[in-house]
């Protein structure tokens, strides 16, 4: 169990009511999104028919990271909770800073390059705190868009995101011990099963006691940085970290590899091939009666659906999953729409959604 | 699922050619897969020879027939697969209509007629399961009896209660989505609490518009009434595990297979392509079975490796080995000829290339049967237009259907069918929708929003009914083999006799106006035309027809109950040579209207069985004759 | 003989685009996202020529002009300046089905006989890619089969086909 070593610490943990709970999970939920607009900007804007190795390593990434949105839902409607990824400000105004050890790093959604997959490393990089005290950090004045902070004050920053688990962990054997099963109220129903959920990822775990919930954040914590120091996870899955490196060395990892020295079959990557998409793109970089200007607000009051649509899932409707995975291919094709549009007045710099979603949310009743 | 990586090299030509394996099995596909997984299993060392070119089965060579078929002008269902004249294949394309005495030979399968029949089958690593659709019926129970029930066929030396629990095994390894609640008509059983591995796939909305007007329609035939309705087919695809599957353990989906970690081939996506080629892997092929069998190294696997004779022990009639043709290049016709041995052999290259080795070996077999009763799935298409839009050219290539007239007293006069609706609209029948935006731009005229208002007007609302008739075992529609007519290795093609049985006509004629009633039922303007210069085109009662086929090769090594009735016993095994299977569709005395992919692999489950209890039978004797036999010298003779 | 256009190649590509949209109805924004705008109009370009294309950019783009000062509008216009015509109208045709399914259909024999053979001048795919882009499966509410998959069960649903007025 990987979970285990800092429980024995003699500081109170940072959660110790059910509301604090809640509000680190919601946190959580944040968190386990906010990489999903950068995963799939910069897949989509590989030029189709090239780079089908770092094609795959990415999706997967992404259908990975839905999981771990869906792990931490399962948590959240365990102890009797309500996920809602509608509230204003969850998707976050790019760019977003995740932490990193002792300073923060910036995150973006940007084309397909040497340097996303250097952030998509920093983002899954295994990192833990040299002691407990060194847990949280203070990173200066409240800044937006910055992500993995402690509830209700954005300038004391978790060390990484691990350790943000790490602390959800504690609070959940905290309040274990203090409410006891009754900690695990929440709805059976709402669960998600592998029914509606399965991929090649890890299989789901469906939430209903202490032992579930540390299995759930496990996963989640294994699948992204391999926390537990190998490069595959318990269920002979290779990292996050480890596959995004596979395309920086060119080479797959295969069994019994150790880290850093990948064996496998070698990997081609063609760093050039990627639409030249402005970054970090906001509709206010689009001429007002641009079509691009459009189908950017087109696809965010589709995303903005989509993740209504997750919610309500997340809220006693399991199978709706089925649909959201219809409603991601939905939102493949505008996205990539849009990607390969240069932008009216800027020379060889195409458009990218732009995820301004809080915006529209209003229009999207269903 | 993993590809052991370089499995099609680990192994040398000439170092199998000197091991004495358990097991020789000629053929990669579904059938030839099971059995070697099965056998390994159980620790039997195994050969298995592949005479396509193919290197391991991974995500990158897949993603190579993907770019073949996006990129190939026609679209038909060998488009993904390269050709090899080493290892050739037949292509639908290839059929021409046939003039009497004049047979065909322009493409790999000599048609000698008088029905020019465009079936197919894939040479690939994975065989035909490579572009198979992946329905998987099983058979009902009258289908068994058809000789004893109305005199017709023959009978199985079977019964579907002796099929069933190799079924379950078929449906776990394919992995088949379907409902038993659905599943369970005409006297088809299941075992209480049995449960398919995953949940039937959700029927298209194209089904359900055709079910809003057939869906108690009850037709009388023979004086029994048939209540109609649109039903899911049992499919080889992925959807949604059952969590009671297996007491209550659930079902964990087989993904893509690769040498390397991916995850892709989970769900099934609806990429509306499962012929000639599902791009994620959510169907079903026998590579998924070849990587398990591949896993623990008992298996070794050789490609480019083409069988080309079956060398018998005149005196005791066992096989001795197996003569190969080794090739590098698939356009040279260099190659290297070897043997390679064992002590059982299996015989799973499909219903026409079994029998064209067996008689290129001049093992014609004490019945005479070898080759004879080739059976096919005759397909009838019938194409209309329905009065709203149907959204066709969506979900699988098939999701339902209408199958209550597969059984019934009836057939004792016509053959009974199972009618598909097709998702992917009048293609078959028509080359659509690409026919259909030539014409509306180059004879409608249209262009622009005119244009865009016609397509789906057009395509939208199409309904093909593929209505696929039972074809009966008939010894004059036959493989056979011919010097005159050879492969660029030198091996004889299969050359085909074939008449379409007047008892199936019967049941086309039949199924035609099965067809017109739905679409009247439906308000559906009929399009159907069949082209009389087609090579297919019959007349039968003065009407014509144009019939399909539809790849479900069998009975060409017939199983039965003695040497003079067939040519295998019911488990598979030669009557003629002990230490020789014949496996696969050629084996099925009968078809009935299941197409037989299913059938097949529940048969090569049961005869697994059979050759690990040999193995161990021939192992306990030998052991009790004091002189163990010496493994005679393997023979290279370089290509002449 | 160099016309004004080779002069400037994204203005061509530009005229390209709008004739096309006229031609398919999708917005010059949709015909860019399939990818292929610049491989369609080399397609063009390599078989029937850069002065037959031309002549066709030309045509339209004179239509576009006369269209505010005319009675007719401007698919009349086209109709009588480019589709009618003996040699434009067969490419005409022929850029609005390969947009539609990415092949480029062989050009007919009258047109081969009157204006000469033209060096791959077969039906073929235009490219891998140009299959997938085809703009026909979403005009239907589709996907190219085997490409661009819309997800586990979206099938039993009611199609989502664009409404055109």
């Amino acid at each position: 169990m990987t979970t285990s070593h800092h429980l024995n610490g003699d500081s109170m943990p940072a959660i110790t009511t059910l509301d604090e709970l809640y509000a680190y999970l919601d946190s959580a939920m944040q968190l386990e999104h906010a990489t999903i607009p950068p995963y799939l900007t910069a897949l989509y804007s590989i030029r189709p028919g090239t780079n089908s190795d770092a094609y795959h390593v990415l999706r997967v990434t992404v259908v990975e990271e839905m999981l771990h949105l869906t792990l931490v839902a399962n948590l959240l409607n365990a102890v009797g909770g309500t996920p809602d990824l509608t509230v204003a400000g969850f998707v976050p105004d790019y760019p977003a800073y995740l932490p990193d050890g002792e300073r923060d790093f910036q995150v973006s959604c940007a084309r397909f390059s040497r340097e996303s997959l250097g952030t998509f490393l920093e983002i899954e990089r295994p990192r833990q705190a040299p002691d407990e005290q060194s847990r949280l950090i203070d990173r200066g004045p409240a800044r937006r868009g910055r992500l993995g902070s402690a509830p209700g004050n954005n300038q004391l920053q978790y060390y990484s995101i691990g350790e943000f688990y790490q602390e959800i962990s504690r609070g959940l054997h905290y309040l274990h011990d203090l409410l006891g099963d009754a900690l695990f109220c929440g709805d059976p129903t709402r669960q998600v099963g592998s029914e509606y959920f399965y991929s090649g990822g890890g299989a789901i775990v469906p939430v209903s006691d202490l032992r579930s919930a540390e299995a759930a954040i496990d996963l989640i914590c294994e699948q992204g940085e391999g926390f537990g120091g190998g490069i595959f996870d318990s269920e002979g899955e290779l990292a996050h970290y480890y596959r995004f490196q596979q395309l920086v060395l060119g080479r797959y990892y295969q069994e019994r590899d150790s880290r850093d020295h990948p064996s496998g079959p070698h990997i081609e990557v063609d760093w050039d091939a990627a639409y030249p998409i402005k970054q970090n793109a906001h509709l206010a970089d689009y001429p007002a009666d641009s079509e691009v200007a459009a189908a950017a607000i087109a696809f965010n009051t589709s995303y903005a659906g989509f993740l209504d649509l997750l919610t309500r899932a997340y809220g006693g409707r399991p199978e709706l999953l089925l649909d959201a995975v219809t409603e991601m291919f939905r939102l493949r094709d505008q996205m990539t729409r849009l990607i390969h549009n240069p932008i009216p007045g800027l020379d060889g710099v195409n458009a990218a959604p732009t995820f301004e979603v809080s915006v529209h949310l209003a229009g999207v009743a269903s | 699922m993993i590809f052991p990586r370089d499995a099609t090299r680990r192994t040398d030509h000439k170092a199998a050619s000197e091991t004495f394996y358990d097991v020789v099995v000629v053929g990669s596909g579904i059938s030839g897969a099971i059995i070697a997984e099965q056998l390994s299993q159980a620790g039997k060392r195994v050969l298995v020879l592949e005479a396509a070119a193919d290197e391991d089965r991974s995500l990158k060579g897949y993603e190579g027939f993907l770019s073949r078929f996006y990129a190939a002008a026609s679209k038909d269902n060998q488009s993904p697969y390269p050709h090899n004249p080493n290892a050739p294949m037949p292509r639908s394309t290839d059929a021409r209509r046939i003039w009497p005495g004049q047979p065909d030979s322009s493409a790999y399968l000599v048609q000698n007629g008088p029905f020019s029949s465009d079936t197919t089958y894939t040479r690939v690593l994975g065989g035909t399961t490579m572009h198979w659709e992946a329905k998987t019926p099983r058979m009902l129970p009258q289908d068994f009896h058809l000789r004893t029930m109305f005199g017709l066929g023959q009978d199985w030396p079977l019964t579907y209660d002796d099929l069933s629990p190799y079924y379950v095994q078929a449906e776990r390894e394919l992995g088949v989505s379907a409902d038993v609640e659905h599943q369970s008509y005409l006297g088809a059983t299941f075992d209480p609490g049995y449960v398919f591995p995953m949940h039937e796939l959700p029927l298209s909305y194209l089904d359900k518009v055709v079910a809003k007007g057939v869906d108690g329609t009850f037709v009388e035939l023979d004086g029994e009434q048939f209540e109609l309705s649109v039903r899911a087919f049992p499919q080889a695809r992925n959807g949604v595990p059952n969590a009671a599957y297996d007491n209550g353990k659930g079902y964990v989906p087989v993904g893509a297979v690769n040498t390397h970690q991916v995850e892709e081939g989970e769900r099934c996506q609806g990429n509306n392509n499962c012929v000639p080629l599902c791009p994620v892997q959510a169907k079903y092929h026998a590579g998924k079975t070849l990587a398990k069998a591949l896993q623990d190294g008992r298996v070794d696997l050789l490609t480019r490796t083409v069988a080309s004779k079956v060398l018998v022990d005149p005196a005791t009639g066992r096989v001795d080995g197996i003569e190969v043709k080794v090739y590098q290049d698939p356009e040279s016709p260099q190659h290297t000829t070897m043997i390679m041995r064992g002590q059982i052999f299996v015989l799973a290259a499909n219903a026409i290339e079994n029998p064209r080795l067996m008689l290129a070996s001049g093992l014609s077999g004490s019945s005479g049967l070898m080759g004879r009763n080739l059976m096919d799935h005759a397909y009838l298409l019938s194409w209309a237009l329905l009065p709203e839009m149907a959204g066709t050219f969506r979900g699988t290539n098939c999701t339902g259907g209408i199958v209550d007239l597969r059984a019934g007293s009836f057939r004792r006069q016509q053959a009974a069918f199972a009618v598909d609706i097709h998702n992917d609209g009048w293609g078959w029948a028509t080359g659509a929708p690409y026919s259909d935006l030539v014409d509306l731009v180059d004879q409608q005229n249209l262009f622009g929003a005119e244009l865009r208002r016609a397509l789906p007007d057009r395509i939208s609302r199409q309904l093909l009914l593929a209505l696929m008739i039972d074809v009966l075992p008939n010894e004059s529609n036959r493989v056979t083999v011919d010097p005159a007519y050879t492969d660029q290795l030198g091996n004889m093609r299969p050359v085909i006799s074939y008449t379409v049985p007047e008892y199936t006509m019967r049941g086309v004629a039949y199924a035609r106006q099965f067809a017109r009633q739905v679409f009247q039922r439906l308000g559906a303007a009929d399009h159907t035309a069949y082209d009389p210069t087609d090579g297919a085109y019959l007349t039968y009662e003065g009407e014509g027809y144009v019939i399909r086929g539809g790849n479900h090769l069998a009975g060409t090594h017939m199983m039965g109950t003695n040497s003079r009735n067939s040519v295998v016993d019911a488990q598979q095994r030669s009557w003629d040579h002990p230490n020789l299977y014949l496996v696969g569709g050629g084996s099925m005395p009968t078809i009935g209207t299941s197409n037989v992919t299913l059938t097949m692999a529940a048969l090569c489950y049961r005869s697994a069985e059979r050759i690990i209890a040999q193995l161990q039978d021939e192992l306990s004797a030998r052991l009790q004759t004091p002189a163990p036999t010496e493994l005679p010298m393997p023979t290279v003779v370089a290509a002449s | 003989m160099t016309g004004p256009r080779q002069l400037d190649g994204s203005r061509r590509l530009e005229d390209f685009l709008a004739f096309s949209a006229e031609a398919t109805a999708f917005t010059v924004f949709e015909l860019r996202g399939t990818g292929q705008s610049q491989a369609y109009l080399n397609t063009c370009d390599g078989i029937v020529g850069t002065e037959v294309t031309d002549c066709l950019l030309d045509r339209y783009d004179a239509a576009r002009s006369a269209v505010v000062a005319s009675e007719s509008t401007l698919p009349e216009l086209l109709r009588r300046d480019i589709l009618s015509d003996p040699q434009l109208g067969p490419v005409a045709r022929n850029i609005a089905k390969m947009w539609f399914v990415g092949v480029w259909y062989e050009l007919p024999r009258a047109w081969t006989e009157a204006f000469g053979a033209r060096e791959g001048n077969a039906t073929f795919v235009v490219s891998t890619q140009s299959y997938t882009e085809g703009l026909l499966w979403p005009a239907i509410g589709a996907n190219p089969p085997g490409a661009k998959a819309p997800g586990f069960g979206s099938w039993a649903h009611p199609p989502r086909i664009p409404v055109f007025p």
